[in-house]
């Protein structure tokens, strides 16, 4: 865009200077509290409300992990495995229900392809709110409550109609002749869709996945009211228990952040790209 | 009817039966999705509505009974919804506006040419993938009044004298969430405009500094008209999410103190979890949903249509 010779003494201007300072402070805006959350974590009992506040801990420990980890009132190994299964389910299921929808909106001729496609486009704007009063009498009445069931087919109202949305776009973009040569030779439908059209789809289907799940792991609400004992919660639901202890332990709460946000974080770190153009793809072709 | 008969018309029977076939094997693929969502949000909405018509407060099971209309009278009379409103209208403006700016800075930063350009995109937009509890818990850690970096490092600069209780200050707590939630919303918005950035072809930037057109000129008649397409479906996708979203707000504050921070969706929550009174709570769901729903339908009108979404 801007290029390191020019004659333009704005551009050089804003090339440089505003460049690094700018860099420099939304890099620190964005870290910063990560930052102080790391720092906090490794902290002792006594530095962690001494008066003076420190910025870097004197005497790192990984006491509050050690804690947090192994607590009776709030086991983070318990709630990060529940985390890990609800998301690991959630994607899979996703995925499949996905595929099949999306493959059957961008291929086959339907009445009210159309409206279909809006609905899927309205549904993700819903409010979680919304559902949590039918979804809690709901799986009440189907004996659901404290189930990984409940959890998992609750994301699904999230989950489902965007990445149905998103695979619509990318099975679109795979040439039909492809298939239809498959079909010819004798393949069925439904085997040119698992030999042809998903392994060319794999960066979208790959982005949907991450997408799943990421949103389950971050999801609060449900997890929160279709679960009421300590067993059951996932992370999210797990540091909001917590936090709503009568004294809040910051160091254990800090180290309980972290080991919510690093799976995530290291996610994110080395499938930001596909998750990135799988994300941006639909609204960059309006 | 003459003109038509003379066309040659295929054996109806045969044909008829074949697509039946086809038609129904084609549905099948839609079967898991229609289960999925029938049962997870069609019906959810639809209880919901029934729910909305009867006094159906869980502590008082003796009461339960229908009402009509009556949530939704008590609804309009009811002085604190309608602040709800007035909250949430603050809540999204200042923090869609607030967040496109910065995103928008963001991402023409991290668009420019340097060295660990990936690297700075990574850190840069990491809060956007944070679960919002954590954002919220985070945040609520630095607002703190006595161990809370934000009270310490504005004493230190000299900006304060006096530690600051943030969330519990009914002048301070809506700017103090409203601020966190535009430091998670900032990387949303560079991701999106930068990926329109990324798409705007080399040659026109090279064609208009040909033409001896500077840097400014650039910007306003190559850069922001190439990103239009995509700053109103971000914008718009953004107001609703933030119009719905409840998290951060009722992890942090649960719309306190004293409503200055209660927006309709964390009402709507509270009067399900705290009061229990799953009739009205249900009743303010179904006026969000309406909300939602008459916003999403002026932003297709203004994209015109979902072709230009969909792509």
């Amino acid at each position: 865009m801007s290029t390191h010779r020019s004659s333009d003494p704005l551009e050089r201007f804003l090339g440089g200077p505003v460049l690094w300072i700018g860099l420099l402070a939304i890099t620190l805006f964005a870290m910063g509290p990560f930052l102080w959350v790391l720092s906090a974590s490794l902290k002792t009992r006594v530095e962690l409300y001494a008066a003076p506040i420190t910025y870097i801990p004197t005497h790192p420990t990984f006491q509050n992990y050690v804690e947090a980890w192994t607590s009776r009132l709030t086991p983070f190994s318990r709630f990060f495995a529940n985390s890990l299964w609800v998301s690991s389910v959630t994607m899979v299921a996703t995925i499949v229900i996905s595929t099949l929808a999306g493959y059957a909106l961008a291929r086959f001729r339907f009445v009210g392809k159309n409206t279909l496609m809006l609905v899927f486009l309205a549904t993700q704007m819903f409010p979680a709110v919304l559902l949590i009063a039918p979804l809690l009498s709901q799986w009440y009445a189907l004996g659901l409550i404290d189930t990984y069931q409940a959890l998992i087919y609750s994301n699904f109202s999230f989950t489902v109609p965007f990445t149905v949305w998103m695979l619509v776009g990318y099975f679109e973009s795979i040439p039909r002749e492809l298939e239809e040569s498959a079909m010819i030779d004798g393949s069925s439908r439904f085997g040119a869709l698992l030999r042809i059209v998903v392994p060319l789809s794999a960066p979208g289907i790959a982005a949907t996945a991450i997408f799943a799940f990421v949103s389950s792991w971050s999801e609060l609400l449900f997890a929160t009211t279709f679960t009421s004992q300590t067993q059951m919660r996932t992370l999210s639901a797990g540091l909001l228990y917590m936090a709503g202890q009568y004294e809040v332990q910051w160091g254990q709460l800090s180290a309980g952040v972290m080991i919510s946000t690093v799976p995530v974080a290291v996610l994110f770190i080395f499938l930001q790209r596909h998750l990135i153009q799988g994300l941006t793809a639909g609204a960059l072709k309006g | 009817m003459n003109q038509q008969a003379t066309i040659a018309v295929p054996a109806p029977r045969a044909l008829l039966s074949r697509g039946m076939r086809e038609t129904l094997a084609n549905y099948a693929y839609l079967l898991p999705v229609a289960i999925c969502l029938g049962g997870t949000v069609l019906f959810p909405i639809l209880k919901a509505m029934h729910m909305s018509l009867y006094h159906n407060v869980l502590i008082r099971p003796q009461d339960y009974r229908f009402i009509g209309l009556g949530n939704y009278v008590r609804m309009v009379e009811d002085p604190t919804f309608w602040l709800t409103l007035k909250n949430s209208f603050i809540w999204v403006f200042f923090s869609v506006s607030l967040q496109f700016l910065f995103g928008f800075a963001a991402a023409l930063l991290l668009n420019a040419p340097f060295k660990g350009r990936a690297f700075f995109r990574t850190i840069n937009l990491l809060p956007w993938i944070i679960p919002g509890v954590v954002v919220a818990l985070v945040w609520e850690y630095l607002y703190q009044p006595n161990y809370g970096p934000i009270n310490d490092i504005l004493r230190r600069v000299g900006l304060m004298r006096e530690p600051v209780a943030w969330l519990s200050n009914v002048d301070l707590a809506m700017p103090a969430v409203i601020f966190t939630n535009i430091w998670r919303g900032i990387p949303f918005f560079a991701i999106m405009i930068l990926a329109g950035l990324q798409a705007i072809p080399d040659d026109i930037y090279e064609a208009a500094t040909v033409d001896g057109a500077s840097v400014t000129q650039r910007f306003w008649h190559v850069t922001l008209p190439m990103l239009r397409p995509i700053i109103v479906v971000a914008t718009a996708t953004r107001i609703i999410w933030t119009f719905n979203y409840a998290d951060l707000i009722f992890v942090m504050t649960s719309g306190g103190p004293a409503n200055a921070t209660q927006i309709t969706s964390t009402y709507t929550l509270l009067q399900a979890y705290t009061d229990l009174d799953f009739g009205y709570a249900a009743t303010l769901s179904v006026i969000l949903l309406v909300i939602m729903l008459v916003f999403t339908a002026l932003y297709l009108k203004l994209t015109k249509g979902v072709e230009s979404v969909a792509g």
